[in-house]
C-alpha cells in the first residue's frame, strides 16, 4: 500500500440531469478502490434545470471537509464550465463538453444574473468574449489540464453500440465525463464498472448502457490524451462491509434502530428526505433474536404526512401521550410553526423529539443551502419559561446515536428534545464502518413508565422532578397545557403553581446532572494548546481537518465542540475556555448565536469569531487561514466566503 | 351492559355560565359513553381552547387538553398510537372551524376513526363575545362593536367535501336526541362529525334558545323514510342530491339528525394495517421497542440497500 492520495473531485450539471447519481457512482468507485470518502450535494430550490454540483473527497482515512480548488472537475454544460472553471487547481483536470464552448453567457437562462455580470466583467477586462470558451482559456492559463470531450459524437456512438435510443443513453453523458476524470486521476476502469453495477443494481439495461459509456470514455481518453502514467495505490478499506449514507438517512436509521414508533412530518427541505427514507422501512425486519422472543418477524413505525407543521408536532404529542415513541422532523420555517406546541409539550410533560434540519434563513431564505441559524430559535422556542433538551450532532456517527439518545432522554425526562442538524450534514454522504454504526452500542431506555398505575399520579410531585409516565389508556387523567394539579386538573392556586414550577425546574436540574459530561462537550486535540476553537454541529469534522492544517503551519490548537445546548454545560465550557490563551468561535450564522449563549450562560465573552453566511459549508483551509489571520492581526471577526 | 353515567363525572367545578348549552352537550356525551359501556380509561376526550375546551376536565377519561385549534391532530395521534381507545375531539366553532380549520378538513381525508364534536354558538365566549366562523354576516351580537362582516361557513358541507363519513347535527338542549347522535357517531367506523347548535346566553343575543327552537326539526321525524346510509360509491352518487339539499338547508328551517353515514370507505387505521400488517396487534403506543434495552433491529440488515462490500 502506497501513500494516501487526497482527492478532491467535482461533478457539475443541471438539476435533474443525473448529477446525484453520478456523484454516488463516483463515491462507490472510490470505496471499491479501498478509500474512505465523503461527498456533498449542492443544489438550488428548483426541480430541474438549475445548476447543481457534487463535490467529493477521498483518501485512506475519512476526509472531514470539502474544499475548493479541486483536483479534477467534470463540467458537461456551459453553466458548469462558467461556474467552476476557477475551482480547479493548477495542474488539475477539467473535463468538459466541446459542444458547450460557444454558448453565450446571456443565453444561459438558469444562471444567476449576479454571476453573469461578474463573469462578463472579468472576460471583458481580459479582452475575452462572453462565452464559455473564455472560461476554458482562463483555466488553461492557470495551468489546468483540459480534457475536451466531443459529447454529441460519443453519445451517438453509445446509442449505436448499445442499440438503445439517443434519449435513453443521454443520461450516460455523466458516466462518460466521470469515467474520463476518474481514469485520468489514476482510478482503474474496473472500479467504475463495478460501481455502476452496484449503483443501478437490478436495472440491468441501465447497467449495460453505463458500462459501455464508461468503456467508450476510457478508449477516447486513451486515444486522445494518453493513459495515466500509473494507477493510484489501493486504499486500506478493501474487503470490508460498509454503509454509504447521507445525514438524513443516518438519522432515519438511528430513529428506527432506537425504536421510534411514530413520526409525523410536513414536507420541507432539507428535512423531508429523513421521513421519506423512514417511510420506505416503516414495516421493518427484526433481528432473529427479537423475532424469536417476540414471535413476530416485523414491526412497524407509523409515518404520517400531515397538513402542516402545527399538525405534525401536535400529532406526535398525541401519539407520545398515548405511549408511542414519537418524533417529528422539520426545518427552521416549519419549526417556527411548531413553537406553540413546544410550550405545550413542556407544560404537559410529553416526550417528543423534534429533529431540526437547519438551512439558510431568515424566512424562506436559502431553502437548499447551508446555515446554522436556528440555535437561538431552538433554545427560545415556545412561550413562557421554556426549557427543553437541545443536542447538536457533529457528524454522521454522532447523529445516528444522538437520534437514539434523544428518544431516550425525551421519554426518561418527559420533555421535548430537539436534535439540531443542518443541510450540509443532511446532504453529505459518507462511508460508515461496522464499528461506527453498531447496534450493540445502542441503548434504549424509557425511564419511569407505569402502564397500569395504582396510586401514582401523572404529574406527581417528586424530588427529582420526574413524575411517572402514564400513557393514555393506562389511567383516567388529563394531559394538559394549563397549570395543573398532580392529576392534571387546572389550578391557579399560587402555592401549587410554585410547587409545579419548582418541580419542573428540579427536573431540568436532574437532566443536567444525569446527562454524562462527554455528551455535553468534547474537547478535541491537545488540552494544553494555547488556541481553542469553539463550534457546534456539522462544522466538527471540518474543524478537525483545519487543526491538522494549522499544526503543519506550526499552530497548536484544540477544538471545543459544544453538543448539549440545554441544559447548558456551564462548568464544562468554562473549564476549557478559562484555560485557553486565545479563543476563536466558529459558526455559520451572522449573529454569532453560540457565542451569545456562551456569554449568557457562562459570562465568558469570546473575542474572536470566524463566520460563514453565504449558504456554503466551511472549507478546512478557510478556517485554518482565518485562524492564522486572527492570530496574526488580532482581528475580532473574519467572514469567509468560499463556494460556488 | 350500560354503565351509570355518574361514573363519568369528575371532581372539577363546572365553570360555565348558567344556561350554557355546554351543560346539555356534557350530559349527552356522558350518557352516550355510559350507554356504550366505555371504560373511562379507554375513553379519550381531547379539546382545544375555549369554553367547550374545559369539557375534558368534566368527563372522566384518559384525556388531553391541548392548544387552540389542535384537538383533531392530537386526537389523531392518540388514535393512531392506541387504536383501541375511543377518541372524541371536541371544541367550539372558533376552535374547530376558525384557528383549527385546516385540521377539521384534513382529518376527513384520512377517515381516522374518531368523533369530532363541534359546539357551535357562533361566538368566542371565553374571550368575551367576538364573532365566530358560523355567525352570519351583518349580524351584531351584543359584545360586537359593529355588525359582523364575515359570512358564515357551513360545517356540514365542509365536512362532507372533506371526506367525513358520518355527519350529524344536534341541538344542545335536546340531551336525549343528541346523546343518540353521539352514540351513533362513536359506533361509526371512520371520521364522524356531530355538529351541535348551542345558544350562548351570555354573548349571543341573536341566535337564542327561542331563535333555534323556532327553526329546528329532525330529518327522520319529518320524513320517516329518511335514510342517510351510503354503502358504495354508486350509492353515494345516487343519494348525493338529497343529502346535499339537507346539508345546505339553513335559515327559517334547520334540520337535525344524521345526514350522512358512509360505510364504504376504509379508515386510516385499516389503510395502515395494509402496510404494517400487524399494526392492530402492535400499534405505536403498545408495541415493544427493545429487549433488555437492546434494539430490535439491526441497521445493517434493515437498510441493506445502503451496504456495500468493498
Amino acid at each position: 500500500m502506497g501513500n494516501s492520495p487526497d482527492l478532491l473531485l467535482l461533478i457539475g450539471g443541471p438539476q435533474g440531469g443525473g448529477i446525484e447519481s453520478a456523484g454516488q457512482i463516483a463515491l462507490k468507485t472510490l470505496i471499491l478502490k479501498g478509500y474512505s470518502v465523503i461527498g456533498t450535494r449542492d443544489y438550488k430550490s428548483n426541480i430541474m434545470g438549475a445548476h447543481s454540483y457534487y463535490t467529493i473527497r477521498a483518501r485512506f482515512d475519512r476526509p472531514g471537509a470539502i474544499r475548493f480548488p479541486v483536483d479534477a472537475a467534470v463540467a458537461l454544460d456551459a453553466e458548469s464550465i462558467l461556474t467552476h472553471f476557477n475551482d480547479v487547481k493548477p495542474g488539475g483536470i477539467l473535463v468538459y463538453d466541446k459542444g458547450s464552448l460557444h454558448t453565450k453567457i446571456d443565453a444561459i437562462q438558469p444562471m444567476e444574473q449576479a454571476l453573469k455580470e461578474r463573469l462578463k466583467k472579468l472576460f471583458a477586462d481580459k479582452g475575452l468574449p462572453p462565452i464559455a470558451e473564455s472560461a476554458i482559456k482562463l483555466a488553461e492559463e492557470k495551468g489546468v489540464r483540459l480534457i475536451p470531450l466531443p459529447m454529441r459524437q460519443l453519445v451517438r456512438k453509445l446509442a449505436e453500440i448499445t442499440g438503445a435510443s439517443l434519449t435513453s443513453v443521454a443520461r450516460a453523458v455523466n458516466t462518460i465525463g466521470l469515467t474520463a476524470m476518474l481514469y485520468l486521476m489514476g482510478i482503474e476502469p474496473r472500479c467504475v464498472e463495478k460501481a455502476i453495477a452496484a449503483h443501478f443494481a437490478a436495472k440491468k439495461k441501465v447497467v449495460a448502457i453505463n458500462v459501455e459509456a464508461s468503456k467508450l470514455a476510457v478508449d477516447y481518453v486513451e486515444e486522445n490524451f494518453g493513459a495515466p502514467s500509473e494507477f493510484l495505490a489501493d486504499g486500506p478499506h478493501r474487503g470490508k462491509k460498509v454503509m454509504l449514507a447521507t445525514g438524513n438517512e443516518v438519522v432515519a436509521m438511528g430513529k428506527i434502530t432506537g425504536g421510534l414508533t411514530f413520526q409525523s412530518y410536513y414536507p420541507i427541505t432539507p428535512a423531508s428526505d429523513e421521513a421519506i427514507y423512514m417511510e420506505k422501512f416503516r414495516y421493518h425486519q427484526l433481528t432473529s433474536e427479537a423475532e424469536a422472543k417476540l414471535g413476530t418477524p416485523k414491526l412497524g413505525t407509523v409515518i404520517v404526512q400531515t397538513e402542516d407543521e402545527l399538525s405534525a408536532i401536535i400529532m406526535a404529542i398525541g401519539a407520545a401521550s398515548a405511549g408511542a415513541r414519537a418524533a417529528t422532523s422539520t426545518s427552521g420555517p416549519g419549526f417556527a410553526l411548531m413553537n406553540e406546541a413546544i410550550s405545550l409539550a413542556i407544560m404537559a410533560e410529553v416526550p417528543v423529539v423534534i429533529t431540526i434540519w437547519q438551512r439558510g434563513g431568515p424566512s424562506t431564505g436559502l431553502p437548499t443551502k447551508e446555515g446554522q441559524q436556528d440555535l437561538l430559535h431552538a433554545l427560545f422556542s415556545g412561550h413562557g419559561d421554556n426549557p427543553k433538551i437541545i443536542l447538536a450532532s457533529g457528524d454522521h456517527v454522532e447523529a445516528f446515536y444522538d437520534a437514539i439518545k434523544l428518544l431516550n432522554w425525551a421519554e426518561k425526562y418527559q420533555t421535548p428534545a430537539i436534535h439540531l442538524l443542518d443541510k450540509y450534514l443532511a446532504s453529505t454522504t459518507t462511508v460508515l464502518y461496522q464499528d461506527e454504526i453498531d447496534p450493540g452500542k445502542a441503548v434504549i431506555e424509557r425511564g419511569w413508565r407505569i402502564e397500569n398505575p395504582t396510586t401514582e399520579k401523572r404529574y406527581m410531585i417528586t424530588e427529582t422532578g420526574i413524575s411517572p409516565f402514564i400513557p393514555i389508556g393506562g389511567d383516567t387523567m388529563i394531559i394538559t397545557g394549563l397549570e395543573h394539579t398532580e392529576e392534571g386538573f387546572p389550578t391557579e392556586d399560587p402555592v401549587l403553581r410554585d410547587e409545579m414550577v419548582e418541580k419542573r425546574r428540579r427536573k431540568f436540574e436532574t437532566i443536567a446532572r444525569e446527562i454524562p459530561a462527554e455528551e455535553k462537550v468534547v474537547l478535541h486535540g491537545d488540552p494544553d494548546a494555547k488556541v481553542t476553537l469553539v463550534s457546534w454541529g456539522s462544522t466538527k469534522p471540518i474543524i478537525l481537518e483545519s487543526l491538522k492544517i494549522l499544526e503543519e503551519k506550526g499552530v497548536k490548537a484544540n477544538f471545543l465542540q459544544i453538543r448539549l445546548f440545554y441544559p447548558f454545560p456551564v462548568k464544562e465550557v468554562l473549564d476549557v475556555l478559562s484555560r485557553a490563551e486565545t479563543v476563536i468561535n466558529i459558526e455559520q450564522n451572522d449573529l454569532l448565536q453560540a457565542a451569545f449563549l456562551i456569554r449568557g450562560f457562562t459570562g465568558y465573552n469570546i473575542k474572536h469569531h470566524i463566520k460563514k453566511t453565504n449558504g456554503r459549508a466551511f472549507w478546512d483551509t478557510e478556517i485554518a487561514n482565518a485562524v492564522l489571520e486572527i492570530l496574526e492581526t488580532g482581528k475580532r471577526e473574519v467572514v469567509v466566503k468560499g463556494g460556488a | 351492559m350500560a354503565r351509570n353515567w355518574l361514573e363519568y363525572k369528575t371532581p372539577a367545578w363546572v365553570q360555565w355560565c348558567p344556561g350554557c348549552g355546554n351543560y346539555g352537550i356534557l350530559a349527552a356525551v356522558q350518557r352516550a359513553v355510559a350507554e356504550l359501556d366505555i371504560d373511562p380509561k379507554k375513553l379519550t376526550v381531547i379539546s382545544g381552547i375555549g369554553c367547550s375546551g374545559r369539557e375534558t376536565y368534566y368527563i372522566k377519561g384518559s384525556n388531553m387538553h391541548v392548544v387552540h385549534g389542535r384537538a383533531i391532530p392530537a386526537a389523531t395521534g392518540v388514535k393512531l398510537a392506541r387504536p383501541d381507545q375511543t377518541v372524541l375531539a371536541i371544541g367550539g366553532d372558533g376552535d374547530m372551524l376558525g384557528i383549527g380549520v385546516e385540521h377539521f378538513v384534513s382529518v376527513g381525508r384520512r377517515n381516522v376513526n374518531i368523533t369530532v364534536i363541534v359546539h357551535d354558538n357562533s361566538v368566542y365566549g371565553l374571550t368575551k363575545g367576538q364573532a365566530g366562523p358560523t355567525l352570519p354576516a351583518w349580524v351584531q351580537t351584543k359584545a360586537l362593536p359593529g355588525p359582523n362582516l364575515h359570512d358564515n361557513l357551513n360545517p356540514l358541507l365542509l365536512a362532507f367535501a372533506s371526506g367525513y363519513t358520518f355527519i350529524a347535527r344536534g341541538y344542545a338542549y335536546h340531551v336525549d336526541q343528541t346523546k343518540e347522535l353521539i352514540k351513533q357517531a362513536i359506533e361509526h367506523k371512520g371520521t364522524s362529525l356531530v355538529h351541535i347548535l348551542q345558544p350562548c346566553p351570555t354573548y349571543n343575543n341573536i341566535m337564542t334558545k327561542q331563535w333555534y327552537e323556532q327553526r329546528i326539526y329532525y330529518l327522520q321525524e319529518e320524513n320517516p323514510e329518511w335514510n342517510p346510509l351510503v354503502t358504495s360509491q354508486q350509492d353515494l352518487l345516487q343519494k348525493m342530491p338529497t343529502i346535499l339539499e339537507k346539508l345546505v338547508e339553513w335559515g327559517d328551517r334547520i334540520p337535525l339528525g344524521v345526514f350522512y353515514r358512509n360505510i364504504s370507505k376504509d379508515t386510516f387505521e385499516e389503510r395502515l394495517g395494509k402496510i404494517i400488517l400487524n399494526y392492530q396487534e402492535y400499534p405505536p403506543g403498545k408495541r415493544p421497542i427493545a429487549i433488555d434495552g437492546k434494539p430490535l433491529v439491526n441497521p445493517w440488515e434493515v437498510f441493506k440497500e445502503k451496504v456495500m462490500q468493498t
